[in-house]
Order: structure tokens, then C-alpha cells, then sequence
């Protein structure tokens, strides 16, 4: 287990320096440069900032130092914003990203995973065909346009909730439903046709031969088995829930890590951009890493062949 | 068994055999492409999704054709116009009616055919700011548009309240206008024009390059397969909604730059779709047949395995539409799309956005059209895969 | 049938065996449902029994080993684990003493090293292994009845006459009756003490296995027997299939389910199914054939001996 463990971090480090270098050099890609292209600026300021910014160094010494700037933690200056760093703006909207986030997750296990079991418990029934309904919808309808409904129906026309800002818990509603929405509805899609494959398997006869319980054999043998390939989902899940939020928290004015990215990406603020991006692929192959642990614990299967290897 | 049954002696004769009853094929077969017509026609969902998808097609290559707007054209003075409207009419006393509406979010009167077109804004006189009201002439009647309280009102000279005669549906602009006074329908089918284009070359692209990926790590496998596939599995760890958007802020926005974007990013899924694919299919003994009877590597890989494989190709293609579609208005709406005036649903949910409050219809159009033609694709792919494989149906 | 009994259930694929013992007890799935019929056990009609009650004697009083023990085993538990909540299920123990039952029953069934195997994964076994402890478990509570439905069918030759024997041997050692369900003549001419042979859901012939070897009654049980090879013959008979295919029992037909491919096929099979007549010069034989009524036209071999008719 600690040898898999650390063979997944050490593939880890490699994935993040092939994305640092990918989007180091894809910023520098940029013809003209950063100051280039919306104000027009003397020559002399241009040749100050790209001084100040380490600009004009060789482009070799720039990307060694952007890497020991990402081993040390230190993601570098704001471009737009003097006197920010990128570090600043992460440790501003991390928190509400993380808590927005987190909740969309618990909302996806929550509330997909029990619309499945329904749904496939009472097949071809009326619950089945009004989760079924709900999950469609779920699954086409984009997060943005969900949001923006959901914000015009309930914020705008009801009044129930404010329309922007996390004072308090009302404020989470509308963003954890738009951000989750999807999820909840592919989880709930998914966990329904594993349950329902997993009823035909034989393991389940068995379980019944032996007069196990009803609820013993649902939860035990049905459970249990139908959930692996939603777990696998799960990491895809945390990723996608985190550019939702790039989205959700622009439209909801929610102050997170998203909005900034947002942000920076109109004011074409470089080093926001890599650094936020490098933060957040850190963050997800992290989450992802925390999935694949879970998956293995829950199939038995899986930890023999990752020995084997 | 003690009472038995008389039976007639007719009854031990040798039965008529002649037909060979021991082999009678109960239903005629079919060829599996016959058989996927038939089970993808006895699918409602898909049949209604495909006749949307070609509806929408032919709106969206002939509609801004035909349209008398363009999407670009703006009308300032017609802005913001709705949909639907209640309308008024006033007499003149020499025997003229005038239609009008009015609109209950910026307070200005428009005069409107009988047949429900829009003729132009009404001028009225000064607006008195203080009191919040403005004073309209129509030959010997005065009507004063009292907005000082909400919703307005349309008051006569002698006090009375003017009421609406019923409703209208705005015959100039089906769809009504946004803030800059240009059709929202003809801006919706030209959005659909590029949203459809997007996804389309988009998802060609992706197919081209997974196809190629994906069936030769699986044909050759062995080392060239590992390797391949830690690329692939090293792009997939990141979101892939992060590389478009790098690429998208180095490309600059444009056309292009998404078709770019998405086309180099989200071939992995078919790659790896195709892989497992041609991976299983290799091991199945009429290819192992094709080889001991000398057919060459190509020849295997053309005519045996993808040929195979194109279900599950099909399905995965008809997936990648949607998502493509979603990316590119997901893009457009967080400002890295297509360049304005051009429109895409993107861009047009995200102008309405700001105007929600107001004008509501500006964004209940793109939101249906982009929620519909995605439930379309899911439902015809969703049918597809039933079709093609009914052991997955569930 | 009796304790401590073996009776043999044969027919081809999709004859209704497997069938049969799953609604023995009541273990179909959704598409499938009990039209009418009682099965006793004790005395009881399972089929009037509620879910409940059912389900205490699943495993308790009647236990079950499946065709394939590679499916039949949940792949996410331990195999002990899986025997454990048996005995648990039926028996007021202790988790710990369930274990030592456990322990006992794998040693019982030649899991080699029981004791540590307990915490094995079904992946980590072979067919023949999982095969073994699908009959542990199945034993684990002392049943009355067991019921194996082609316990060796997917298992290599090798291992299949491991697994009968094992079976057999259980058998007399611990005295239950068991029901073995298979398509393999061999299996019960060697295990068996009865025979049910079943043809399209239905009682076809039953008798015990010496009778029904050495005369068989019914022109499918002779089908059957023509279509397997005997290698204790000298000579090289040429096997004689049984012509075309099993009916489609969704659409059942009229008349006798076999009468479409019996050779001896009259216009009043195809009118109404024959009843079970019992044979006059046998002990315990029944078998479902117009050709048994007593004015049906004598035919070598089935209501006449070949001599007889000499």
C-alpha cells in the first residue's frame, strides 16, 4: 500500500512538471508579451516592468526560476495587480472554493447515490421514472444555464435567497445546486444501472439462497459492488466541479479561487493564470490520488494487480 | 388413470411433418444494421431527437438567409423589445385607431400594426421627471404614462386608467429584440450556426486523431501501447476544460482558436475508447482467422477491427457533440469565445445575463435552444447505444 | 423424496431444470413468476409460505450450490466472510465461533490450510476452490435438502469428478438429501439413486437409475441415452442426436413439448399433453407418453420389449 502510495506521488511530481512547463511555455507563447497587448506603454515603462516582472532574462533562466518559485511554494507576483501575490489570491478564495466545493461533493454522494437506489429499486415505477426525468434534465441542461434559471426563478422572482454573496447559509444553496446539479444526476444515472447490473449477478442469488435479509443483501453484496465504478467517477467528479466553479462563482459573484481565475484570464494576468492553473491541477491529482485509495479499499481486486506490478 | 380419455383412432396416425416443424424460424432475420434501424425507429426519444437535430440544421444554415434581419444589423431604437406584449388602442376621434404597447422595463410606448408588426417607437412629449410622467398625443386624445409607481400606467386625460385589449405575439420579431435592437431569433439561428459548426468539426476532429491514437496503441500494443497510454493518462489527470482555456487565452478568441482548442484536447476519450476496443477485438479468433490466411496489417485494421468497433465509435461521437457544444458556450460565456457581433448560445446566454432582471426573454431563448439540442444529442445517443448494443439497455 | 436420498434431475439446456429449483425456492428473477404448483418440503408448501419464513429456511434447511462457482461468489468479500453471515443469518453464535465452524466446514470440503484461506478473495481461487467453498457454505447450516444446480458444469473434467465425489461423500456422511441437477448422464449413472429426466418445463420420465438405464420408457429418455457415448462399448456405434431444437417455453405449445422432434410422433401429441402413466412391469416408474395409453399402437422398445414384439 505505501509503495502504491508513493509510486501515485512520484507519478504526481511528473504530471505537475510537465503541466508547469506546458503552461509556462504556452503563457510564453504569446506574442508581444504581457504588456503588450491593451495599453499602449512607453517604451521605458514596458522595458521597467519587464525588468521588474524578470522578463527580459533568457527564457531558460525564467522557467528554472518559475520551477524553484512552484518547489518553494511561491507562485510569484500578480501582473495586474501590484503589491498581490498569486499566493495571496489563492489563500483569499480558496476557503469559499473549498467549502462551495465540498458541499457540491457531499451533495453529488448524498443525493445521487440514494436517487439511484431508488430508482433502481423500484424499476420501471413511478420513482424510477421521476428521477429518471430529473436526471435527464440534470445531465443535458449546462451548469451555466441551470445557474442562471435557478438565480432568475428563485433569487430574482421568489426572493428566497440573495441573488449574490455568501452571508449566510442561504447564499450556498443556489451555487452547491448549479455546481452539483450534473453530478447528482449522472451519479444518480450511474449508480442506478450498476445496481440494476448488479441484481442479475449471480452473487446476488447466492446471497438470497442463503436467507440472507433483504437489507443485508442490498447493502452488503449490492451495494458495496454497484458503488465501485461510482467511486471511479468521483475523481472526474471533483475536477469537474472545480472548472464548474470557474462559472458558477462568476455568475453567483462568489468571491473564490474560480472568479479570480476568471478574472485574470480577461485581464490576460500571466502569472495568475499559471499559477492558479498549477495550483489547481495540484489540487485535483491530490483529490483524484484520495479516490483511487478509496477504490482500491473497496475492491479487493484492484490492490492485487497494483501489487502484481 | 383409471378413467381414460376416449381418444379416436385418427389420433395415432403419424402427424403431417412435411414443413420440417422441428426448424420453423419464427421471425424473419435481419441484418444487424437492420435490426439497429428498427430498434433505433421504436425509440421515440431518439426519433424526436434526430427530427430536432435535422430541424435545427436546416434553421440554422437557412434561417439567417431568409431572415430580413441580420445578426449584426442594430436598431437602437427598438431595443430590448419583447416577444410578446399586451396591447393598447387609442382613437384619434377623426376615426384613426392607434395600436401600441407598451414596454413595462424602459417605459416607452411602440406603435404596432393590426397585424401585430412593429411600426416604431411613439414620441411623446417632455418627460416630466419629477412627477414621472411623459404625455403622448394621439390626434384630439391625450394619454399620460404614469410611471411613478410600479407597474406603470396609462392614464387618460380625464383620469381614467386605459386598459390593455389582450395579448400580442410580436410578428416583426418572433423572438423579440436584445439590448442593442438586433432579432433575437435571427441572433439564436446564427448561433446555432456556429455552435453546430463548432461541435461538428470539433468532434470530427477529435474522431480523426482518436481513431488514429487510440487503433495504433491498440493494434500494436506491447511497449508503443504503455507509452501511448501514460501520455493519455498524464493529459487526462487534468481537467480538460483547463487546457482549452490555456489554449484559448494564448490562441486569442476566435472561430478557429475553439475549433483548435477543443479539437486538440478532447481526442482522449475516443483514443482510449478505440484502444480498449480494438484490444478486444484483436484477440477474437476471425481476426487471428484473417491473419493465418495472410491479410495484411492494414487490411486487418480496416477491414476487421474498426468496421467492429464502430458502434461503440458511434455512441462516443454522438456524446462528444453535446460536450462540444457545452464547451463552446461555456467558453463564450466566461468571455473566451467567438468575438462579438458574431453570436453563439454561449455569448447570447451570457449578454442576458446582465439584462435577466428586465428581460427575461432574452435569456429563456438560448437557454432552451442549448437545453434542448443537448437533451436531443443525449436522447439519439442514449438511443444509439440501445440500438446498437441491447444487451446494455437497462 | 426421501432423506438422505440422491436424485438426479437431466434434460437438455433450457429444459427447465435450473428453473424448477430456483422456484423450488421461490429465487427467480423479475422476469420470472410461479404461475400455480406446490413443492413440499416437511410437509410444507413453500410456494405458501411468506417471504420471511422463506428466507429462514434459504440456507438453513435447504441449501443451494450454483452452476458457476466463478460468478457465484461476491468478488468484493473475503470467501470466509461469505460462509460466516450464513451461519450467522441461521444461528444464534458468536462471530468467533461462527468462524470456527467455518474453519471446520472449508477443512470439511479439502480447502487446504483453512484456516488462513478464510480471508481470501474468491479472485485468489481456483474454480475448483470456489467450487468447494460454494458447498461449505452451502452445508453450513445442516441442511435437509441440498441442492446443486450442475455443480461441475463449468469446472475442468479433472476437477468435476473431485467435486462429485466430494458431493457424494458429504452425502453419505452427513445424510442429507440432495438434488443434482445436470445434463451429464455420466454424472448421475455414477451418483444418483433417482432420476427425473425434464423436457420443456415438464416431468418427462421418472424413475430409479437402474430401471431407467436399462429401460427407458419415454422416447426422449431414449434420445438422450442414443445421444451419449458409451465407452465401456467395443463397438463404434455412431451417436444419434436428437434432431432440432428445445421449444420456446414463452410461447408453450398444445400438445407434448417434445412431439415436434419425437420420431414416434402421433396427431394426438401434438392435441394434448400426455399424463405421467406408471409402468405395469416396474417398480417406480412413471413416464409422460401417449405411447403408455393403454390403445396406442405398440412400438419396440417403449410399451413393448423388443421380444415381445418377436
Amino acid at each position: 500500500m505505501a509503495g502504491y502510495v508513493l509510486q501515485r506521488l512520484g507519478q504526481m511530481l511528473l504530471t505537475l512538471l510537465a503541466i508547469a512547463t506546458l503552461t509556462f511555455f504556452l503563457m510564453h507563447a504569446i506574442p508581444g508579451g504581457p504588456f503588450v497587448s491593451e495599453r499602449m506603454l512607453a517604451p521605458e515603462i514596458a522595458s521597467a516592468l519587464n525588468d521588474k516582472f524578470g522578463l527580459s532574462d533568457p527564457i531558460w533562466l525564467q522557467y528554472l526560476n518559475y520551477l524553484r518559485g512552484i518547489v518553494t511554494f511561491d507562485l510569484g507576483p500578480s501582473f495586474r495587480y501590484p503589491g498581490v501575490t498569486v499566493n495571496q489570491m489563492i489563500a483569499d478564495g480558496l476557503p469559499v472554493t473549498l467549502r462551495t466545493g465540498l458541499l457540491a461533493v457531499i451533495c453529488v454522494v448524498a443525493l445521487g447515490v440514494p436517487m439511484g437506489i431508488v430508482a433502481a429499486l423500484n424499476r420501471n415505477k413511478w420513482p424510477d421514472t421521476a428521477v429518471m426525468m430529473l436526471a435527464t434534465i440534470g445531465v443535458a441542461i449546462p451548469s451555466y444555464v441551470i445557474a442562471t434559471l435557478l438565480l432568475y426563478v428563485f433569487a430574482l422572482r421568489l426572493g428566497w435567497v440573495p441573488t449574490f454573496g455568501l452571508d449566510d447559509w442561504r447564499g450556498y444553496i443556489l451555487p452547491v445546486l448549479a455546481l452539483s446539479g450534473f453530478w447528482v444526476s449522472f451519479v444518480a444515472r450511474l449508480a442506478r444501472s450498476s445496481l440494476l447490473e448488479t441484481f442479475e449477478q449471480d452473487y446476488m442469488t447466492t446471497a438470497r439462497a442463503k436467507g440472507l435479509r433483504p437489507g443485508q443483501v442490498l447493502f452488503k453484496h449490492g451495494l458495496r459492488n454497484s458503488l465501485i465504478p461510482v467511486v471511479t467517477v468521483l475523481g472526474p467528479v471533483v475536477a469537474n466541479l472545480v472548472t464548474g466553479s470557474f462559472v458558477i462563482e462568476q455568475i453567483f459573484a462568489l468571491p473564490g479561487i474560480g472568479r479570480h481565475f476568471v478574472l485574470s484570464i480577461t485581464n490576460r494576468d500571466y502569472t495568475a493564470i499559471m499559477g492558479i492553473t498549477i495550483f489547481y491541477a495540484a489540487l485535483l491529482m491530490v483529490m483524484i490520488l484520495i479516490v483511487d485509495l478509496l477504490y482500491v479499499w473497496l475492491d479487493p481486486r484492484i490492490k492485487l494487480q497494483k501489487a502484481a506490478q | 388413470m383409471t378413467s381414460e380419455p376416449i381418444i379416436a383412432p385418427a389420433m395415432w396416425e403419424k402427424p403431417d411433418r412435411s414443413i420440417g416443424a422441428a426448424e420453423i424460424i419464427t421471425t424473419p432475420s435481419l441484418t444487424y444494421w437492420q435490426d439497429v434501424r428498427q430498434r433505433l425507429w421504436a425509440n421515440k426519444p431518439a426519433v424526436v431527437s434526430i427530427c430536432f437535430i435535422v430541424v435545427l440544421i436546416f434553421g440554422a444554415v437557412f434561417g439567417p438567409l431568409i431572415s430580413p434581419f441580420s445578426y449584426f444589423e442594430q436598431n437602437l431604437r427598438l431595443s430590448n423589445i419583447p416577444p410578446v406584449f399586451e396591447t393598447y388602442r387609442v382613437s384619434d376621434g377623426a376615426g384613426e385607431d392607434t395600436r401600441f404597447f407598451l414596454n413595462a422595463s424602459n417605459f416607452n410606448l411602440y406603435q404596432i400594426s393590426e397585424g401585430g408588426q412593429v411600426e416604431g417607437l411613439l414620441r411623446g412629449g417632455r418627460k416630466d421627471i419629477i412627477k414621472k410622467s411623459q404625455s403622448f398625443e394621439f390626434g384630439a386624445t391625450d394619454i399620460a404614462l404614469d410611471y411613478s409607481s410600479r407597474p406603470a400606467r396609462l392614464l387618460r386625460a380625464d383620469g381614467t386608467e386605459l386598459r390593455p385589449e389582450g395579448w400580442q405575439w410580436n410578428m416583426t420579431y418572433l423572438f423579440g429584440t436584445d439590448q442593442l435592437g438586433r432579432d433575437v431569433l435571427v441572433r439564436q439561428l446564427y448561433g446555432a450556426r456556429i455552435s453546430l459548426l463548432v461541435a461538428f468539426v470539433a468532434t470530427l476532429v477529435n474522431f480523426f486523431i482518436g481513431i488514429f491514437y487510440g487503433g495504433i496503441a491498440g493494434y500494436i500494443g506491447g511497449k508503443t501501447d504503455a507509452v501511448m497510454m501514460r501520455i493519455v493518462e498524464i493529459i487526462s489527470t487534468i481537467p480538460l476544460m483547463l487546457y482549452v482555456i490555456l489554449l484559448m487565452v494564448v490562441l486569442d478568441s476566435g472561430l478557429i482558436s475553439i475549433v483548435v482548442a477543443i479539437g486538440s484536447v478532447f481526442w482522449v476519450d475516443m483514443a482510449r475508447m478505440v484502444r480498449g476496443q480494438i484490444l478486444t477485438l484483436k484477440q477474437q479468433d476471425y481476426v487471428a482467422a484473417a491473419r493465418t490466411m495472410g491479410a495484411g496489417t492494414g487490411r486487418i485494421l480496416t477491414r476487421h477491427l474498426l468496421p467492429n468497433s464502430i458502434g461503440p465509435i458511434l455512441v462516443t461521437l454522438t456524446m462528444l457533440i453535446p460536450s462540444a457544444i457545452f464547451i463552446e458556450s461555456f467558453m463564450s460565456f466566461i468571455g473566451l469565445g467567438v468575438t462579438p457581433p458574431m453570436a453563439s448560445w454561449g455569448t447570447l446566454t451570457s449578454e442576458a445575463v446582465e439584462t435577466m432582471r428586465a428581460y427575461p426573454h432574452q435569456l429563456f431563448f438560448p437557454a432552451a435552444a442549448i437545453s434542448l439540442t443537448m437533451f436531443a444529442f443525449n436522447f439519439l445517443g442514449d438511443g444509439l447505444r440501445d440500438a446498437l448494443d441491447p444487451r446494455m439497455r437497462r | 423424496m426421501a432423506p438422505g436420498e440422491i436424485l438426479g434431475i437431466v434434460g437438455e439446456s433450457g429444459s427447465g431444470k435450473s428453473i424448477t429449483c430456483m422456484s423450488i425456492l421461490r429465487l427467480l428473477k423479475s422476469n420470472g413468476r410461479i404461475v400455480g404448483g406446490q413443492a413440499l418440503f416437511d410437509g410444507q408448501d413453500l410456494m405458501g409460505l411468506d417471504e420471511n419464513a422463506m428466507s429462514d429456511l434459504r440456507g438453513n434447511d435447504i441449501g443451494m450450490i450454483f452452476q458457476d462457482p466463478m460468478t457465484s461468489l461476491n468478488p468484493t468479500l473475503s470467501v470466509g466472510e461469505q460462509v460466516i453471515e450464513t451461519i450467522l443469518r441461521h444461528r444464534p453464535i458468536s462471530r468467533a465461533e461462527a468462524r470456527k465452524r467455518t474453519i471446520e466446514l472449508f477443512e470439511l470440503v479439502r480447502i487446504p490450510s483453512a484456516a488462513q484461506r478464510i480471508q481470501s478473495f474468491p479472485h485468489e481461487f481456483s474454480g475448483g476452490m470456489r467450487q468447494r467453498v460454494m458447498i461449505a457454505m452451502a452445508l453450513s447450516c445442516d441442511p435437509k435438502l441440498l441442492i446443486a444446480d450442475e455443480p461441475t458444469t463449468a469446472l475442468d473434467v479433472t476437477i468435476q469428478r473431485q467435486i462429485l465425489l466430494l458431493l457424494k461423500q458429504l452425502q453419505t456422511q452427513l445424510g442429507m438429501a440432495v438434488i443434482l441437477i445436470t445434463h451429464d448422464l455420466g454424472v448421475i449413472a455414477e451418483v444418483t439413486d433417482r432420476i427425473v429426466v425434464m423436457y420443456g418445463g415438464m416431468v418427462m420420465e421418472q424413475g430409479s437409475v437402474a430401471e431407467l438405464f436399462a429401460r427407458p420408457r419415454h422416447p426422449y429418455t431414449q434420445g438422450l441415452l442414443g445421444s451419449v457415448p458409451d465407452l465401456r462399448d467395443g463397438e463404434h456405434k455412431r451417436l444419434t442426436p436428437i434432431a432440432g431444437t428445445p421449444p420456446d417455453m414463452s410461447q408453450p405449445p398444445a400438445g407434448c413439448p417434445f412431439a415436434p422432434r419425437c420420431v414416434h410422433a402421433m396427431n394426438q401429441c401434438d392435441n394434448a399433453i400426455p399424463p405421467l402413466y406408471e409402468m405395469a412391469d416396474a417398480v417406480d416408474q412413471i413416464a409422460r407418453c401417449w405411447l403408455h395409453h393403454p390403445e396406442a399402437p405398440r412400438i419396440a422398445g417403449i410399451n413393448v420389449t423388443a421380444e415381445e414384439v418377436a
